[in-house]
């Protein structure tokens, strides 16, 4: 009697488990569309909504709050980021262009950027790069900066980029958190809101930086002095690892060396990683078989050899393997 | 015939041309102003401005005025200098010669400092530890400067409001 109650119960476990299953498993295709939906939502909310609110920015040992106030009008977008805590420090961006505003002792350097990746609007516009090389799943609801969220964990289809998890608001679609995580899924950065409201307004009497005007201010000139739209003759690229292209390249002074780099970034759309080529130091130029040296320095990996008497550098915030590949890939013509 | 003042200033001339350049200079007027004007991008790069007895800082002697008027008229005429208190004030080429030696890059340095008055100081940074760096290269250095570089061209999310620990605040 006991027995055949206890098959049925088993029977009816095992017919629950597959209902589950089967039901997972449309809910896991249902919610793989939907989940990049929401991702594309995200991307762009963040450049078109306008919003102000406090995000805590953190990596490793350190944590900065800042304040940001973004906003889209008929003229572009423009933001300020105002870092709360320690020395003072702002971003201001219009379009593509940023400014930051760093007062260090009496003097204000002012460095010019092209602004990019800057939170909450990390992710690309199109995200076709970023399916081929990363797999997409939903997760649970969550609560963020007192906001209904979406958890999404963005996959890396293989071991030569980092993990996402992004929070996305459900109702305004903005991307409210986001860790990378590394592969051994411990947090390298963290960008998250604490407050966050939309605005309505449409003045920029806020669009101006907390500086003082009597002091005098250096601008940190742009250092890349030429760009090189065509390929340079010297050397070339084998295949590059999955995923990456190149998206810039020019010739720039590094800080400490005597003559022009090229630098070259490539990217898989969220992941980027540059690969610097000089002319190797004097003593070092009859070193075709010299040891690379390469490790991890804060949350990016490098890799440097020297190949044909020219160094070569790679540096990135993605797996070691990825910075080792790249460096591979140069060839130079003889 | 400005360059060769412009060695001259440096340091770079030999005893013999000196003198022959000396002489030019005193039935030249405008050889005699550029040689102060020389002095004082000098003078500025070193942190000293001379007037006379008294040394005023870099900020007297460079107001608003002057930097904005030096941009202009280097818009114009590149090699040709005019600061606004141009005299005899400035102290005689024979004393300028008790000022130590300065190295050879400043005389090119010395070009790009009137031309970007306000950003001379980073420069000289990037100059002098050039010149350093030429001789040596650190191994344990080199992933600083290429992340520096890096995080220019392809910032990640986090590096536009914290640096690395290697960086000064």
């Amino acid at each position: 009697m006991a027995v055949g109650m206890l098959v049925r119960h088993l029977v009816l476990a095992r017919l629950l488990v597959v209902a589950t299953l089967a039901t997972g498993a449309n809910v896991w295709a249902a919610n793989d569309d939907a989940a990049w939906q929401s991702l594309q939502k995200a991307a762009a909310a963040a450049r078109a909504l306008s919003y102000k609110g406090v995000f805590v920015c953190q990596t490793g040992a350190q944590s900065k709050s800042v304040q940001i106030t973004h906003l889209l009008n008929s003229n572009g977008e423009f933001s300020r980021n105002v870092v709360l805590d320690g020395s003072p420090r702002e971003v201001l961006s219009q379009g593509s262009e940023l400014v930051i505003y760093n007062p260090k002792n009496e003097k204000i350097v002012i460095e010019k950027r092209r602004g990019q990746n800057m939170f909450p609007a990390i992710l690309p516009a199109n995200l076709d790069a970023i399916k081929e090389s990363y797999n997409l799943r939903a997760a649970d609801l969550e609560r963020v900066a007192g906001r209904q969220t979406q958890v999404l964990f963005l996959e890396p289809k293989d071991n030569l980029r980092y993990s996402y998890k992004f929070w996305v608001d459900v109702e305004y679609g903005l991307l409210l958190k986001s860790v990378l995580l590394n592969q051994k899924n411990q947090a390298m950065e963290s960008m998250a809101f604490n407050q966050l409201s939309l605005i309505n307004a449409v003045d920029l009497d806020w669009f101006r930086p907390n500086i003082d005007s009597n002091k005098n201010y250096v601008m940190e000139t742009e250092v890349v002095t030429a760009v090189d739209s065509n390929a340079v003759t010297y050397w070339s690229l084998k295949e590059l690892p999955a995923g990456y292209r190149k998206v810039d390249q020019a010739v720039r002074m590094v800080h400490g060396n005597a003559l022009p780099v090229t630098h070259v970034v490539f990217s898989d759309g969220l992941a980027s990683v540059s690969l610097f080529i000089e002319q190797a130091a004097k003593r070092d130029r009859h070193k075709t078989a010299m040891k690379a040296t390469h490790g991890v320095v804060g949350n990016a990996s490098f890799y440097a050899s020297i190949v044909d008497g020219y160094q070569l550098t790679v540096v990135g915030e993605v797996p070691e393997a990825t910075v080792a590949k790249i460096a591979n890939a140069v060839v130079f013509r003889k | 015939m400005n360059e060769q003042i412009s060695a001259l200033t440096d340091d770079e001339v030999a005893a013999e041309d000196m003198a022959h350049i000396l002489t030019w200079m005193q039935s030249n007027r405008h050889a005699a102003t550029a040689w102060s004007e020389y002095h004082l991008i000098g003078d500025v790069m070193r942190g000293t401005v001379h007037a006379g007895a008294d040394s005023l800082t870099p900020d007297d002697m460079l107001g608003q005025n002057f930097k904005q008027s030096l941009m202009q008229k280097l818009a114009l005429e590149p090699t040709v200098l005019s600061p606004n208190a141009a005299d005899a004030q400035y102290a005689s080429p024979a004393s300028e010669q008790h000022h130590k030696k300065v190295p050879v890059v400043w005389s090119i340095a010395a070009s790009f400092a009137a031309a970007l008055v306000v950003g001379w100081m980073a420069l000289q940074q990037t100059q002098t530890s050039q010149e350093l760096a030429s001789v040596e290269v650190a191994q344990a250095s080199v992933p600083a400067e290429y992340l520096a570089a890096h995080q220019v061209s392809a910032p990640s999310a986090s590096s536009y409001y914290i640096q690395p620990a290697s960086y000064s605040e």
